[in-house]
């Protein structure tokens, strides 16, 4: 028999006080459990946010003259040349470390011009877009009737120009010359594209002749997204290297939601802190309990020939034991706290996934929680003479 | 072979102890000089309080004197570290204690070993698992190796005790009330138990009791009261108080 099979017996022995230590070794293993998982979750949650909510930044030519700029908020008659797209691109890799993630580059040509609608005469504003770039930025665009155009000959227009003009899917507007069916009617988001008229990318550089051009190029990078810091570098190394474009960075709620989770899953860790120094007074409290009705037996083992060392091993390793047994456990019971926190109250919609680096993050913390506790006492324990083992009340 | 004897395989010289109380002071052993030979069987006696437990405990190095020498086989152990004393315990001591119950979670084989555990057997030969069963055997208790201990009587307790002592060969056994809380059978059992080890394998064994005809089968009975030795001789005064 060894020192850890002796400490197994013991575990086995005294069920009730050993269950009653696990429950509060438990307890701060759960918690880190459960804001860890979260966490991971939230992160998750917020790239499928970031790819929700838009754009990460955008390009569009430098010195906008004011009158350039159009009652709705887009540049007319601004052009930056087709060639930057490539450029924006090779350094938004070079910059993210050339990451697998998806890119996107959605570039946009804005004109203001009459459309024929009824045989009635409507100033509007047209945009030419690439209908499968925009959706694949930004999934939370939704028509409120319609399709999505499938050919060169079908339009979109926003929800309120639709209402202005009574229009509604399959009417026929001209623009330019240009004859367009309604397709789909996009809902309303209370943004300028609500009045606007949105067809094929392609087909409005050739009406209105600026092959090769664009007004501005929309970008959307998670990478950006999360790093604040890497996305202000890449602005910069945008703006000094490509002549004559200004980089915007829209106030994108999907990043202002991430900074502010952020700072929020900070102080939900310090809470884990806390709660973990609760708890590890906690178990010292059981343990010295725990310890103090095997004063005798520690007596006993010294007098068969244990040294203080063996002492230390046995019962740290049952400390151990228990704590690693605490980490296997309260990993799952901290997943199901995360799907009931996720279903309940913070609908981060991702559903919980195993996560390797937290199950190991439990089992250190039970450990070390127990170990943390443990110690003192076990060390004060360790070292009672023999003799006072047998007849006096030990105290830490 | 009485008190401080030249030869003596164990002897205290002017020992003192005194434990610091709340209360203040109180001095369990007071200038105790005495000399034990090798294989005697050596009964303490005395009224509670007198002494006896903490002059096992030097005697044991389980305790170190206030004041005054311990010697065994001529070395000074009162100066010995810790992990001296543990070594030295290992090697030279077993403890059998009113209190110092077997473990409940080892069966009677396991508790026989629980020593070695912590330390490797001095004897090489055959194993010690034989060695443990044998000794579990003459003391009468073959039916019950791998019974618990909460399936054991008193009696079968001790002699648990007993086996765990025996297995590590010692030289001397020391032994705390042995035959308390034990029927006349069992605490028969156990001094006659004491006598044939002491006679057939030399162990030295000082054992304190509070019962007078235990203490008169011993080779030697040292009275105290106090902590001073009232007497020292192979049979009880009868005025003696106890």
């Amino acid at each position: 028999m060894n020192l850890l099979s002796l400490a197994s017996k013991d575990i086995m022995r005294r069920k009730g006080k050993s269950v009653y230590l696990l429950t509060a070794m438990l307890t701060p293993v759960v918690i880190l459990s459960t804001i860890l998982l979260t966490v991971d979750n939230a992160d998750r949650s917020l790239s499928a946010l970031a790819s929700k909510f838009g754009f990460t930044l955008t390009v569009q030519p430098k010195n906008i003259k004011v009158e350039r700029i159009d009652q709705i908020g887009v540049v007319i008659d601004e052009y930056l040349p087709e060639t930057v797209i490539k450029s924006i691109d090779e350094i938004i890799r070079s910059r993210t470390g050339n990451k697998k993630e998806v890119i996107i580059i959605a570039p946009r040509i804005y004109q203001r011009t009459d459309t024929l609608i009824r045989r009635l005469s409507v100033s509007t504003v047209v945009a030419g877009i690439d209908f499968r770039t925009e959706r694949t930025a930004k999934p939370s665009w939704h028509l409120s009737s319609g399709r999505w155009p499938m050919g060169d000959e079908e339009t979109i227009i926003g929800g309120a120009f639709a209402r202005a003009n009574n229009l509604s899917e399959n009417a026929v507007i001209s623009v330019d010359g240009r004859t367009f069916m309604v397709a789909g009617i996009l809902e309303n988001y209370n943004v300028s594209e609500d009045y606007m008229v949105f067809v094929p990318f392609s087909v409005l550089q050739d009406i209105f002749g600026k092959i090769g051009f664009v007004s501005l190029v929309n970008v959307q990078n998670v990478t950006l997204d999360r790093d604040r810091n890497l996305l202000r570098d890449v602005i910069d190394d945008l703006n000094n290297s490509i002549p004559n474009i200004k980089t915007l960075l829209p106030q994108q709620f999907s990043t202002m939601k991430y900074v502010l989770l952020k700072k929020t899953f900070k102080f939900l860790l310090s809470i884990v802190a806390a709660t973990v120094f609760i708890s590890i007074f906690a178990i010292f409290n059981i343990v010295t309990s725990v310890l103090y009705s095997r004063t005798r037996e520690i007596g006993l083992l010294k007098t068969v020939g244990a040294s203080r060392s063996q002492l230390l091993v046995m019962l740290l390793g049952e400390y151990s034991a228990m704590g690693l047994a605490a980490g296997i456990a309260g990993y799952p019971i901290g997943m199901v706290m995360t799907y009931i926190l996720d279903s309940f109250v913070l609908n981060l919609g991702v559903g919980v996934r195993f996560s390797l680096t937290v199950l190991l993050a439990a089992i250190a913390s039970g450990i070390l929680c127990s170990l943390a506790a443990g110690f003192y006492p076990t060390y004060k324990l360790s070292g009672i003479k023999i003799s006072d083992s047998f007849r006096t009340q030990w105290e830490v | 072979m009485n008190n401080s004897d030249a030869e003596s395989f164990m002897e205290l010289r002017d020992v003192n102890k005194t434990f610091r109380l709340p209360s203040g002071e109180v001095r369990a052993l007071d200038g105790v000089s005495l000399g034990i030979e090798k294989g005697a069987l050596v009964a303490l006696v005395g009224p509670s309080g007198s002494g006896k437990t903490t002059l096992l405990n030097i005697i044991g190095a389980l305790d170190k004197p206030s004041q005054g020498e311990v010697l065994l086989e001529r070395v000074r152990i009162d100066r010995f570290s810790e992990e001296q004393l543990v070594q030295f315990r290992r090697e030279k001591f077993s403890f059998i204690f009113q209190d110092a119950k077997p473990l409940r979670m080892l069966n009677v084989l396991e508790n026989t070993l629980l020593p070695f555990t912590f330390f490797k057997p001095k004897h090489g030969n055959g194993s010690i698992k034989d060695v443990a069963i044998e000794i579990i055997k003459s003391l009468g208790l073959g039916h019950r190796i791998y019974h618990m201990p909460s399936q054991l009587s008193g009696g079968e307790i001790q002699r648990v005790a007993i086996a765990r002592a025996l297995i590590t060969h010692p030289a001397v056994i020391l032994a705390d009330e042995p035959t308390a809380n034990l029927d006349r059978d069992n605490r028969l059992f156990v001094i006659e138990t004491f006598k044939r080890l002491s006679r057939e394998r030399g162990i030295t064994i000082v054992f304190s009791t509070h019962d007078l005809e235990i203490a008169n089968s011993s080779d030697r009975i040292i009275q105290m009261k106090d902590g001073v030795l009232l007497k020292d001789g192979s049979s009880l005064c009868p005025p003696c108080p106890t």
